[in-house]
């Protein structure tokens, strides 16, 4: 009798975690990535942040489990401070590639750049760790020409290393004009539209583009028509990247990299690659091999 | 010298008189219009095209029933108003809900819910009715299911009756999804005749619309002064928009969302993953809408990546009286969630994202003189009682 109730009892539970699954209650399972597969497409982020908020709420071997589980192949991180970005690296070498904030607080985003104490604090950390680029930070118009900022692109030139410019296209052209051989990777493609990307990148040879944060590139797994364009025309100039720039998005990696993966899968298998992980890897990967 | 004491004596009175002068304020052409797109007050009452029996009396009294049922949740211990009290401005008061566990959530008032677009605070619902059928099976809320709601119907004489009457068959005759989807648009038709009653806001706003000065004099000067805030420095208005006080839409505006038990709520992004994968959803056949126009907003809606940590912009009727705030009642009280807007941390904020929120950095007459508006958004409206007959007519 009680075997009866408690298949009649299972019953009814089964019943109802299918109706709750029906209402989509159970989806956050379903999406669960499947990392570790064999076929899963390796993921070069290019857009990480490990500040100051993440270090208690994400400590590092869970921030690392985290970019692991995701399938990531490697992670360009950067901190304010920096010490997120090394305490990452030191528990994973072979995945974090450090990238050097010119912030010692998030909150000195809109200030940084008239702040001449940046510099200090830059060159000190410059003198004792390696990076592969000098980013992410955030300059637009004509702030670009200001004694910081041109302080940095010499030492971008100085230290062989990537500008990660959260611009629009205005301070972009302005940190070329100081340094034609800069390289910069352009933080979410400036929110610019794939029309004025293509410009961008036709103009300046040394420009590369994160897809951060932004969602029109693609609906529903399917690339935009324009966007596809330009993935085409510049197959070795774009990668994704997440942005985590508050600690509770570090738990958005995994999706961002499973979504990333969706639209990709809707391009040719090697720009697939080349956006997915082979640009960032060629690029900024390769910068920290043979540390 | 005297005569000098005589003329500072006059220029003080005229001074200390100054307030008494400045008590009524003159709007802008702006102001006024924006203020007065806050009404009017109390709008037609909702229907819902998607549910056949919003609106519907004999349905709006077997939802009332309904709502107050206990034996509707698992151990039938917990009925809807367990969390959502009318004597609690139909919330609960707590921080976050406690059904059968603490829950992730913040209980929202159900006030004007029938007026709503997306319901719960990450919308994971397009409907009311499909919405009031989630907590009823969800186990850490009320822990039903679907043959125990139908079971109770069906067993009990006066639902039975109810049913038929509302819905023109037996329950005997409806399967058990068929009837927990009729219990869901019978709570809908219920809850939504939870509208606010009209307020001193209200009376402002439309003694403004005609000009009458002297009942515009009546509304508190530090209301007035705070109401500009809101709509000016403050820019409030742009997201708590409308008569209702919002857009019906989500936001991000700098509360963490780190959930107690470990990992993160996000909110709108997995809201919209659960409203696009529900089999009760708009775009289902539950919905009774012949027009099809309700399902536009189902079909069209879009994951983006801004949606992660977004959250309900709730209607601010009544807000004075519904605290704890934010989707996990992380703020206590107004003055808290003032002072959230007034130092807001930025760091939270994408460069890209809300480019509205700014702290508003208010001195401490602000801050007073915006509760005092809010406070203004409370209506008069008599408690709750119920009205329902015991037995099936």
């Amino acid at each position: 009798m009680l075997l009866c109730a408690d298949h009649a009892a299972s019953i009814e539970w089964g019943l109802t975690m299918r109706l709750l699954a029906a209402m989509g209650l159970a989806l956050s399972v379903l999406a669960a990535p499947p990392a570790g597969a064999a076929d899963i497409l390796p993921i070069f982020d290019a857009h990480l942040h490990y500040s100051h908020d993440a270090w208690e709420s994400v400590p590092p071997q869970e921030a690392i489990a985290i970019l692991r589980q995701a399938g990531l192949k490697r992670a360009m991180v950067s901190s304010s401070n920096d010490d997120g970005t090394q305490r990452l690296l030191a528990a994973a070498p072979d995945l974090i590639v450090p990238e050097l904030r010119p912030y010692r607080t998030r909150g000195e985003i809109g200030t940084w750049m008239r702040d001449e104490t940046v510099l200090a604090y830059v060159e000190e950390r410059l003198k004792k760790y390696r990076y592969a680029a000098i980013g992410e930070f955030h300059v637009y118009g004509a702030d670009a020409d200001l004694p910081v900022v041109r302080r940095l692109v010499e030492l971008a030139r100085q230290h062989r290393l990537f500008l990660h410019a959260h611009s629009d296209a205005d301070a972009v052209d302005r940190l070329f004009l100081q340094d034609p051989q800069a390289r910069i990777l352009w933080a979410h493609a400036g929110f610019a539209r794939p029309e004025a990307v293509r410009e961008m990148l036709a103009r300046h040879r040394h420009l590369w583009c994160d897809l951060a944060f932004r969602s029109d590139h693609a609906t529903g797994g399917k690339v935009d028509a324009a966007w596809r364009a330009v993935f085409e025309a510049f197959p070795d100039r774009f990668m994704v990247g997440t942005d985590t720039f508050t600690p509770e998005r570090w738990h958005y990696i995994g999706e961002h990299a499973n979504f990333s993966r969706a639209w990709l899968a809707d391009l040719p298998k090697d720009l697939a690659e080349r956006i997915a992980w082979r640009n960032g890897e060629a690029l900024l990967g390769r910068m920290m091999d043979g540390r | 010298m005297r005569a000098l004491l005589a003329t500072l004596a006059a220029a003080a009175g005229i001074l200390l008189a100054a307030p008494a002068v400045a008590q009524a304020p003159m709007l802008g052409e702006a102001e006024t219009r924006r203020v007065l797109a806050h009404g009017p007050w109390p709008p037609a009452p909702p229907h819902d095209p998607s549910n056949r029996v919003s609106g519907q009396p004999a349905a709006i009294a077997l939802g009332e029933r309904l709502f107050f049922d206990r034996r509707l949740s698992g151990d039938g211990a917990m009925a809807c108003d367990w969390c959502h009290d009318p004597a609690r401005d139909w919330s609960d008061g707590f921080a976050r809900g406690v059904g059968k566990a603490t829950l992730d959530r913040n209980t929202p008032a159900l006030w004007n819910v029938g007026l709503q677009r997306w319901f719960g605070w990450g919308g994971g619902h397009d409907s009311l009715w499909s919405q009031s059928l989630r907590p009823l099976l969800e186990p850490r809320e009320m822990g039903g299911s679907a043959a125990q709601v139908a079971a109770r119907v069906r067993g009990d004489a006066d639902l039975a009756c109810r049913y038929r009457q509302v819905f023109g068959q037996a329950p005997s005759s409806m399967d058990d999804t068929g009837l927990l989807i009729a219990t869901g648009k019978a709570l809908a038709a219920f809850q939504e005749t939870l509208v606010s009653g009209r307020t001193p806001f209200d009376d402002f706003r439309d003694a403004l619309a005609r000009g009458d000065a002297a009942a515009m004099a009546r509304y508190p000067q530090d209301a007035l002064r705070g109401l500009r805030i809101f709509i000016g420095k403050g820019s409030c208005s742009t997201c708590h928009v409308g008569p209702l006080f919002t857009n019906g839409e989500f936001a991000d505006i700098g509360v963490p969302f780190f959930l107690a038990r470990g990992g993160v709520d996000s909110g709108r992004h997995e809201g919209i993953r659960q409203v696009r994968g529900s089999a009760f959803n708009l775009l289902g056949p539950y919905n009774d809408d012949p027009g099809g126009a309700t399902r536009l907003r189902t079909r069209h809606v879009e994951l983006q990546h801004r949606n992660f940590g977004e959250f309900k912009v709730p209607s601010l009727r009544n807000v004075a009286r519904t605290a704890p705030y934010m989707h996990n009642g992380a703020l206590a009280d107004l003055r808290d969630v003032v002072r959230h807007y007034s130092e807001l941390n930025e760091d939270r904020l994408h460069a890209d994202g809300e480019r509205i929120l700014k702290p508003l950095r208010l001195d401490a007459g602000e801050t007073d003189d915006l509760i005092a508006f809010l406070s203004t958004l409370s209506d008069t409206t008599p408690p709750f009682r119920r009205r329902v007959a015991d037995t099936c007519p």
